[in-house]
């Protein structure tokens, strides 16, 4: 991977490594590529993915309106609120 | 130092702790990142609703890697735990001394390492019998609950607790499907090693093996090694895997509605960005940037799809397996203890080490550690695997 292709996933990530963690990380992923290999190896041309190992249900209620939590439950662990709103940095100028 | 991050007061014989991966209402709960530094949840997870039930108490929440998928807890914000001669120590491992039982969450194998090296016992029950609603999810595809105790007998009595069907998991089986794990339909009556998994492993491990062989044909089990160049392949692919989900699965962590929020922000990007990197320790920044470039549209047939049907031939192996023989035996981990000098000399020792975790990972397979091995079975043999394992722990 080159430097320019990690600095541009960091930001699709909103992440930001420093010059050390970048090196750290290049490493990394190049063990990952020659470890890859031994999959590369497996003729899986006619395998048929497995997304799930057991079958998985989709969990549905009933389309009725609860208020389960109030506002103020919802907000306790916010870093920031304002007049029952989270903050944020304005968006719009 | 810390095994705790948060500790009841209660008396020890009757509680069960908890990774601190579950979310609780009375404690905060934290996954082992800054990111979650003190923050309660408004629901508990359903594992400690049944444990409540059950008339367990909880006995706290245990200090835990970084969303559980480090080593041995190594990358917990609170600090990895250690011996005085830096030999690394798993909270969980260390509570489960004194619990009846902890709450685990595999994800990378770290509780299943954890109970080789300080043999103890650990259940990894099969995939969908225990919910997971309420966890703090990683890698949704093959993290489970699991159990760790010092007796198989108090193991299976807190799994006869937690395990059974949850509307509220879209991964939960059926009550019928779930009750199979407490009973052993068929005893484990013969073994395959593992050969080339178990001689990667260093002498002590190899004799924890061996040992363990040992005892199985003295009770009357037929022990035979097997190839098992497949099974290797569930390393690679569930590094792939995991971090792509983990990618996912983190990306609510943005600094906006819960969590750490860096005070060094002017715009709504600075704010997501700096509140990631202040919160997130370096390997779950390496996790997930590689999460995210196996899913890119360039790489996504080459790396994501192709674990994808790598979990396939793995489990269509195991199924091959199982044809014939009852459990697969062999190491949880390389070695039988590992030093905080490891880990900083290799941050990514896990990526190294689910080499021997990853195969029932991946494919949602019971696996049950004790007496310094690893067994697998198809999926609901689990209590099958238990009473194999206790005849190991007793016959050493």
């Amino acid at each position: 991977m080159e430097r320019e292709t990690l600095i541009l996933l960091e930001k699709f990530d909103q992440l930001s490594l420093t010059d050390e963690e970048r090196d750290a990380f290049l490493k990394f992923y190049d063990k990952q590529l020659e470890e890859k290999k031994a999959l590369d190896a497996v003729d899986t041309e006619n395998v048929e993915r497995m997304v799930h190992v057991m079958p998985i249900m989709t969990v549905v209620r009933e389309d009725e309106a609860k208020k389960i939590y109030s506002r103020e439950d919802l907000q306790k662990g916010a870093p920031a609120t304002s007049e029952g709103y989270w903050q944020v940095p304005r968006l719009v100028e | 130092m810390k095994l705790y991050l948060t500790k009841s007061d209660c008396a020890m014989t009757n509680a069960v702790a908890l990774d601190d991966m579950f979310l609780t209402k009375a404690m905060p709960t934290t996954a082992g990142s800054k990111m979650l530094d003190g923050y309660m949840s408004l629901f508990d997870a359903e594992v400690v609703t049944k444990l409540t039930e059950a008339g367990y108490e909880i006995a706290g929440k245990a200090n835990v890697g970084e969303m559980a998928v480090d080593l041995l807890g190594e990358t917990s914000y609170e600090g990895a735990v250690t011996d005085d001669n830096g030999t690394l120590l798993s909270a969980s491992a260390e509570i489960a001394k004194e619990a009846k039982a902890v709450l685990c969450f595999d994800v990378n194998g770290a509780p299943r390492r954890a109970a080789a090296v300080s043999d103890l016992i650990f259940v990894k029950p099969t995939y969908g019998t225990v919910s997971r609603f309420g966890t703090v999810s990683s890698a949704c595809s093959g993290e489970t609950v699991g159990v760790m105790a010092k007796t198989v007998a108090d193991a299976k009595a807190v799994l006869t607790a937690i395990a059974g069907h949850d509307d509220k998991d879209g991964t939960s089986l059926s009550d019928s499907q779930c009750e199979k794990i407490l009973t052993t339909e068929k005893a484990v009556k013969k073994v395959a090693i593992a050969k080339s998994i178990t001689a990667s492993a260093d002498d002590s491990v190899k004799a924890d093996i061996e040992a363990a062989k040992k005892i199985l044909s003295d009770n009357g089990v037929e022990v035979a090694e097997i190839d098992d160049e497949i099974l290797t392949k569930a390393k690679a692919a569930w590094n792939i895997l995991m971090s792509a989900e983990l990618c996912n699965n983190v990306s609510r962590f943005d600094g906006v509605k819960y969590g750490y929020r860096s005070e060094n922000y002017t715009t709504i990007e600075e704010l997501y960005t700096n509140s990631r990197t202040e919160a997130f320790g370096e390997l779950l920044k390496t996790m997930i940037i590689y999460g995210s470039d196996v899913l890119s549209t360039d790489n996504y047939m080459s790396f994501y799809d192709k674990a994808m049907r790598i979990r396939r031939v793995i489990a269509e192996k195991f199924a091959e397996i199982f044809a014939e023989y009852d459990a697969v035996m062999l190491p949880a981990s390389s070695k039988k203890a590992f030093t905080k000098a490891d880990t900083d000399a290799n941050m990514y020792l896990a990526f190294d080490e689910n080499l021997y975790t990853a195969p029932a990972t991946i494919t949602g397979l019971p696996a049950v550690v004790g007496g310094g091995v690893q067994l697998i079975g198809k999926a609901f043999s689990d209590s099958a695997l238990m009473d194999a394992v206790k005849t190991i722990k007793e016959g050493k």
